[in-house]
């Protein structure tokens, strides 16, 4: 028994095509006919009946949806730059403004509209045409097709939509200081619901109060909500307590200033008094190094001098003792 | 074969609607419009597999039949989807000439022979429309696939190929060949479609003999031809390597006559047995209840409703093989979970009402909003989910009304003990007397079951009884005449042993249980079925396990891509298979099949497809054996 050891990803082609064997048939036939004789029709009637036939209902239907297609092409293009963050770090080129973003969704939807418009009224031609009632039962059901499309285009620009307007609701819901209030909460409320037909009108209505907000700290890419009165008058105050501030160090910083000139002038006549001083003072030394050495040579003499006054002294002594001795001496002679 | 033959045919019949090239996935492709035409069996291959929402979607604006009168559509391509007969041949060339459409593709359900293309080149000729017949195709696609596992050959005109048409007195050899080779060529189609070669079986003597030489020296025939051989290498089946081949098992009904007769207790199988049931549509006529008008009043006006049951519908799929009482409590569930479902939806829109009073609101509101949308988006399944409740709350109470006037539980009881040789408690004569059990048609059947099982005929005394009390009842007794000469003729030593089945009657308690649901099953017994096989699973689990049974071992054996035909019965292969197709010739039922999806659950890794040349009913196999019984 032979075994096939078969792997394929795909699934096989299972019907036959004998095309190829027709038009053989049909060449067999043409020959078959030439032999025998047989005539044929012109062609050229055929040629006409199709022209004719090309234009009107057909026709317009496919205009339809080449126009379809090309709105789907251009929504799919843009779709990337669309719904991509505005990021601060991504480059410009890429970035659309909100703007563009409402430019295409207008002409988006004037787009769709003219082509439901079109689809409409090509209905209501086929219900007026007097047809028979298979052609009328096949223009309905390719109208039916032709709308069936569109509606999966506008689907795809919904979604495109829904996804911008969730991320400007999360915007608005972070970029709030206060924490939610419950006025705050009806509008919020509102905006939520996420029904189709309500979610296209409340992001209208989101979309024209971000157009009219006030305050923008932030860069003019951001959007900033209207602050209550309260939050004004806060604003206010801490405006003024940081100006205060600001001044009061302003003028710290210039006294200290100030002084720290009036010090350097100090300085300056310090160091001159103490430069005239110091020629002073080199005289004083000079005069004390003098005098050091007269005291030295005073000390001197003193010395010498007390040394002979003690000279003096010891031969005074002597000689009083001398005397003395000599008187008792003279005494004693005398005696 | 990963793909069912279901899913196969499907992605070929969307292919051929595609202009023959493969339908690209995307979703928001531009459409393109085009008309099918089919003739009536085209027309019964496509209904059970694409529904009409589903044509639309591919862009087929008009589907119409072949014959009927069609008006010219200019510039738009025309889809022919039909069996090369004479007549419809005729037509295309007729059309062709009255240059109905712009450009035509037409597909040919079965191959078209070179004479017949020849004919509509002649025609396109004439008319000078050559260019506008684009392509050709012989699709191969000339049997119906009802259910991911299971086929049958045609619908229309299986007068043609019937049990009747293969067993009657008067058949001539030519008749058979032609029978023989339509079943042929709708076989060998299912293969192609299916891509794979089988090895075959079929026990000797019969119809099923005839059928697989014939199959056989098709398919070697078409494997020789290595030009345009369908089964080339390189396109085989999808993603998967292909060692094993499928087993292909041909019985003939023959074998066992007793269970088109039984009465059935599955789901899907007493839709057809009890109701107008075809190619999964159920027709019913609508407001039918089982109380009698009052006097003098006209009745009502009864509209006839269909319903499509189809391989979408899950509560289907889960519950087409199970018992009944199953299937009405199931119902009840699936109601009761969608009534809960219904009212989580009403109370969500209760509580977006209260916006702006709710403090907590906000916190809970991106639950809220997360909640809506999923309730918004599960809306149109809901709703889906209701309508198939509903339908089977209309079908299943039209069966149970069936099942209580005809006390079918009884017939059924009755028939499984027949089958399985177990102690009857009631006499048959006490059945068959009594007046309002059943109509005498399913008197019939229980007589003819029990006359089939019966380890030797009855006696001719007690046979007269029988007969008298049957005719009493107003039964037709040509069956009989038949299957006596049924019996004599296949001489079975051993009647086919159905298995021990065992029928345990729930008690009260579950009486009990059952009447706190809708359907008030008073008195109709909640019977529990016990697996046993019938006579063709147990064929199948034979050749399939290779196990050696005195029924199958002189079973024939071919083998298509062998280099020589031999005639030996020894199977060369060794190893069981996994995948097998089993086809029962003369005709099957849903018993049948719903007894070897059983046998599937049981063996898992294991893939079984059941086909059969037309599917009756018990009346309409009745119909067939009075037919032969006459002659």
């Amino acid at each position: 028994m032979t075994c096939r050891f078969v792997y394929s990803g795909a699934f096989r082609e299972m019907a036959v095509d004998i095309t190829l064997l027709f038009k053989a048939s049909v060449k067999t036939v043409k020959t078959r006919n030439k032999a025998i004789g047989i005539g044929f029709d012109s062609t050229k009637d055929e040629i006409f009946k199709r022209s004719r036939t090309k234009s009107g209902f057909s026709q317009r239907a496919k205009e339809v949806i080449t126009n379809i297609t090309k709105l789907k092409d251009f929504l799919l293009q843009h779709r990337k730059d669309y719904i991509s963050a505005g990021s601060l770090i991504s480059s410009d080129l890429t970035r659309m403004t909100d703007g563009e973003r409402d430019q295409i969704d207008q002409d988006a939807q004037i787009f769709m509209r003219t082509c439901s418009e079109a689809i409409k009224q090509l209905r209501s031609e086929v219900e007026k045409q007097a047809a028979p009632a298979q052609i009328k039962e096949h223009r309905g059901a390719v109208l039916d097709l032709v709308e069936t499309y569109l509606r999966g285009v506008c689907k795809v620009y919904s979604e495109q939509r829904a996804i911008r307007v969730k991320r400007m609701v999360d915007k608005k819901r972070l970029s709030r200081l206060t924490p939610e209030r419950p006025s705050r909460a009806e509008k919020t409320l509102e905006v939520e619901p996420t029904e189709e037909k309500t979610r296209e009108e409340s992001s209208e209505k989101s979309s024209s109060e971000v157009q009219g907000s006030s305050v923008s700290l932030w860069e003019e890419g951001r959007v900033e909500d209207e602050l209550s009165p309260e939050e004004i008058q806060m604003f206010e105050q801490e405006n003024q307590r940081l100006v205060s501030e600001m001044s009061s160090l302003v003028d710290e910083v210039r006294q200290i200033e100030g002084k720290v000139v009036e010090i350097s002038r100090l300085q300056e006549i310090f160091a001159e008094k103490v430069l005239q001083q110091e020629s002073e003072i080199d005289n004083i030394h000079q005069l004390v190094v003098g005098a050091t050495e007269n005291v030295k040579e005073g000390n001197e003499d003193i010395r010498e001098a007390i040394k002979n006054n003690a000279g003096f002294r010891v031969w005074i002594l002597f000689f009083l003792v001398m005397c003395s001795f000599s008187l008792l001496f003279l005494d004693w002679y005398d005696s | 074969m990963a793909a069912s033959v279901r899913e196969k045919q499907t992605v070929a019949l969307r292919r051929m609607l595609n202009f023959n090239t493969p339908p690209l996935k995307n979703t928001a492709a531009e459409p393109v419009w085009k008309v099918l035409i089919y003739d009536r069996f085209g027309q019964d291959i496509i209904s059970p597999l694409l529904s009409v929402k589903e044509l639309r979607d591919m862009g087929i604006t008009l589907h119409l039949l072949l014959h009927s009168d069609r008006d010219p559509i200019p510039d738009v391509p025309a889809i022919y989807f039909l069996m090369p007969t004479e007549e419809n041949i005729d037509r295309i060339c007729q059309d062709l000439r009255n240059q109905l459409y712009e450009s035509y593709y037409l597909n040919f359900i079965s191959a078209i022979s070179r004479s017949k293309l020849e004919d509509i080149a002649s025609a396109a000729l004439a008319a000078n429309v050559v260019s506008q017949v684009t392509k050709v195709f012989d699709q191969y696609l000339n049997f119906i696939t009802l259910e991911d596992d299971m086929f049958i050959l045609c619908h229309q005109n299986k007068e043609l190929i019937s049990y009747h048409a293969i067993n009657r007195a008067d058949l001539q050899d030519t008749d058979m060949e032609a029978i023989m080779d339509s079943i042929v060529d709708s076989l060998f189609c299912f293969f192609v479609t299916l891509g794979a070669v089988p090895i075959i079986r079929c026990p000797r003597g019969n119809a099923a003999e005839m059928v697989a030489v014939k199959l056989d020296k098709k398919l070697r025939e078409n494997l020789r031809d290595a030009r345009n051989s369908l089964f080339t290498g390189d396109s085989m089946s999808a993603g998967q390597f292909s060692f094993q081949r499928p087993l292909f098992v041909l019985a003939d009904r023959n074998m066992d006559m007793a269970t088109p007769l039984h009465h059935s207790w599955t789901y899907q199988a007493l839709i057809h047995d009890v109701l107008d049931f075809h190619l999964n549509r159920v027709v019913m006529e609508e407001g039918a209840s089982s109380e009698p008008s009052p006097g003098g009043a006209r009745p009502k006006k009864k509209s006839k409703k269909s319903y499509d049951l189809t391989a979408a519908d899950k509560f289907w799929q889960k519950h087409k093989g199970s018992p009944f009482p199953e299937v009405a409590e199931s119902v009840q569930e699936e109601l009761d979970s969608y009534r809960a479902q219904e009212d989580e939806v009403k109370r969500l829109k209760s509580i977006m009402g209260l916006e702006g009073e709710d403090e907590g609101a906000i916190s809970m509101l991106s639950d809220n909003t997360a909640k809506l949308t999923s309730a918004v988006s599960s809306l149109p399944e809901l709703l889906e989910k209701k309508r198939l409740i509903d339908l089977h709350t209309n079908v299943a109470t039209a069966v149970l009304d069936h099942i209580k006037s005809r006390k079918l539980d009884v017939y059924f009881e009755y028939e499984e003990k027949l089958l399985s040789k177990s102690t009857l408690d009631k006499s048959l004569l006490d059945i068959i007397t009594d007046p309002d059990a059943g109509t005498p048609e399913d008197k019939m059947r229980l007589f003819l079951i029990y006359y089939i099982t019966a380890q030797q005929a009855p006696s001719e005394s007690d046979l007269e009884q029988y007969r008298k009390a049957l005719l009493d009842a107003g039964c037709d007794l040509s069956p009989l005449n038949y299957i006596k000469q049924w019996k004599a003729f296949t001489k079975m030593a051993n009647p086919a042993n159905y298995g021990n089945s065992g029928v345990k009657p729930m008690g009260l308690f579950s009486r009990v249980m059952n009447t706190g649901s809708q359907f008030v099953m008073e008195g109709v017994k909640n019977l529990v079925l016990k697996q046993h096989n019938l006579p063709v699973t147990r064929i199948l689990d034979n050749l399939m396990e290779m196990k050696s049974h005195p029924e199958t071992d002189d079973y024939r054996y071919f083998d298509p891509k062998m280099l020589r035909g031999s005639e030996s019965s020894v199977p060369r292969n060794k190893n069981p298979f996994q995948e097998a197709i089993v086809f029962v010739v003369g005709g099957g039922n849903y018993i049948e099949y719903q007894n070897l999806v059983d046998y599937t659950k049981s063996k898992p890794g294991r893939k079984i497809v059941y086909g059969c040349s037309e599917l009756f009913s018990a009346a309409q196999f009745m119909k067939q054996l009075s037919q032969l019984g006459q002659k």
